[in-house]
């Protein structure tokens, strides 16, 4: 019998191969992990990785907060109520979720201002830039479309102040607003159109937005700082 | 040093990245150690405050105009949102303070738009289009002068824009809720007057609670204007106007001991204009939210 099974760490290996031959994952995944970047990079280049976390965090407490949470003027108020104080480490849930924008907020600031500093977006990484200026502006959208939806006195009137702001832009302005509430007042549909644009269509577009990022990223390599002192000599080349 | 060309400057940054890269370590396990330790911190940063606000909110106020409760970190929420309420003071959460306080320096109609929309979309135009701007293919510092000045600049101007629009007491934010009050100090009228009732302190024009205008006088001012205050008529209907004049003539009468003449007549009937006029005159009226 024993001729008739490959050795035990050939079995093991079985799926992994399986995996590998058809997918090319593996020999992906080892490229991803063992490719080289520059010797000088250090701690100043993590903040896009803490965003990816931040990303995934809000994520995930987003996902359990649309549980139990109602688009509704009439409840919506009640939900989150009864998510902070009675749901099972609700507010937990809801206050990391609150606190995770602020934080992924500041950290895209940082974020920018390093790769400003470093003159990271200039040749060849122009288009890595831009990925990342529309993600951060998408991100203020989120924040604006994110604190309606607790739908207390300061969500409402905060929205009805940044509905104002866009309804005052030239001719296009108050069909803006229009779209933004879905009619002249705040209502059940201005509710359920923020939360749509909140949980579906722009975490899709940002998300796409950072894989994209992210690709620029791998195929460019990562920068060293301005500083370097790794210059390639005339032997080098 | 003369301009590189196109060809040159690729072939350079080729040769510099992949000598770079040939001398560089892999990714695993360098950066990924420095990537985890600092993931795992702004975890910890954010649990920090989220347990830090859930041990520190207080109840949550019934009244929407007192001051919010809870502790350094802010409440859990507060009282369910009421559009009927006018006296509320709104204010955005932290990352829209520049905003906020850009909308409180370009206040009268004629600029708003300048601090609504020119303003914003000229920064994000740039952000964009900084790599288009900014040519110079130097990425030292020293060689950068302009860069870093910009590069300085804008953090400080955002930092200060946020600091006063934290300080700010909010667009509409009247301190009565008597009718007009919130139209009074959320308009354009609050840029330039000062009256008690409404909390305002503008100093451009007269102060209201000494020139004490009555109802006729003020309905004339607000409409047509004079010296160096514009004409509201394109900005305001009728209605509008009524109510603005009649809560001026109504509460500049109700500082001090003169009473300006025709008060008492205009507190009866102004009131009636305001309720047709709706609540901030921005089209929100004071109706319900849900349908």
């Amino acid at each position: 019998m024993s001729t008739l099974l490959p050795p035990p760490k050939e079995i093991a290996m079985m799926p992994v191969d399986w995996v590998e031959e058809r997918s090319g994952a593996i020999s992906f995944g080892k490229f991803m992990l063992f490719r080289n970047v520059p010797k000088d990079i250090s701690w100043l280049q993590t903040l896009g990785s803490a965003l990816i976390t931040v990303f995934i965090l809000q994520s995930t407490t987003g996902i359990l907060l649309a549980m139990y949470y109602q688009p509704d003027p009439d409840t919506a108020w009640s939900t989150i109520q009864w998510i902070t104080n009675d749901a099972t480490l609700g507010w937990l849930v809801r206050g990391m979720h609150k606190w995770g924008s602020s934080i992924m907020v500041v950290l895209l600031f940082l974020h920018m201002g390093r790769t400003f500093l470093f003159g990271a977006y200039k040749y060849p990484r122009e288009m890595t830039w831009i990925t990342g200026a529309i993600i951060f502006i998408l991100v203020m959208g989120m924040s604006f479309t994110g604190y309606l939806l607790v739908f207390d006195e300061r969500a409402y009137w905060a929205t009805i102040v940044g509905v104002n702001i866009n309804g005052t832009a030239p001719i296009l302005g108050p069909a803006l607003s229009y779209i933004l509430m879905v009619g002249p007042e705040i209502s059940t549909y201005t509710l359920s159109r923020f939360y749509s644009l909140h949980m579906l269509v722009l975490p899709s577009a940002i998300g796409g937005l950072i894989f994209l990022h992210m690709l620029l990223v791998v195929r460019l390599g990562v920068t060293s700082p301005p500083w370097s002192r790794m210059q390639p000599t005339e032997d080098d080349v | 040093m003369p301009r590189l060309t196109a060809r040159e400057r690729r072939e350079g940054y080729q040769r510099e990245y992949a000598f770079q890269k040939r001398h560089g370590k892999p990714f695993f396990p360098n950066a990924v150690f420095h990537d985890t330790i600092v993931s795992l911190i702004v975890v910890a940063l954010i649990m920090g405050l989220t347990i830090l606000w859930y041990a520190q909110f207080g109840p949550v106020s019934a009244d929407p105009t007192a001051e919010r409760v809870g502790g350094l970190l802010g409440p859990a929420y507060e009282a369910k949102a009421d559009p009927g309420v006018l006296g509320y003071h709104p204010q955005p959460d932290w990352y829209f303070f520049f905003l906020f306080e850009l909308l409180r320096i370009f206040k009268t109609p004629q600029l708003l738009i300048v601090g609504t929309i020119i303003i914003p979309t000229i920064w994000m135009v740039l952000l964009i289009g900084w790599p288009f701007i900014d040519r110079n293919p130097d990425r030292r510092l020293s060689r950068r002068p302009i860069a870093l000045a910009i590069g300085v600049m804008v953090p400080v101007v955002l930092l200060t824009l946020t600091f006063y629009g934290s300080k700010a007491p909010g667009v509409g934010g009247a301190a009565s809720t008597e009718p007009g009050a919130a139209a009074f100090a959320g308009g354009a009228c609050s840029t330039c007057h000062v009256l008690a009732n409404a909390g305002t302190a503008g100093n451009v024009g007269p102060v209201l609670d000494d020139a004490k205008p009555d109802y006729a006088t003020a309905l004339k001012l607000i409409t047509n204007g004079q010296g160096g205050m514009p004409s509201f008529k394109a900005t305001y209907t009728e209605d509008e106007i009524s109510c603005l004049a009649g809560y001026v003539a109504t509460w500049s009468a109700a500082v001090g001991e003169t009473p300006g003449p025709n008060a008492d007549t205009a507190k009866e009937t102004y009131p009636a204009s305001c309720e047709k006029a709706g609540g901030l005159f921005t089209g929100t009226a004071s109706s319900a939210a849900g349908p």
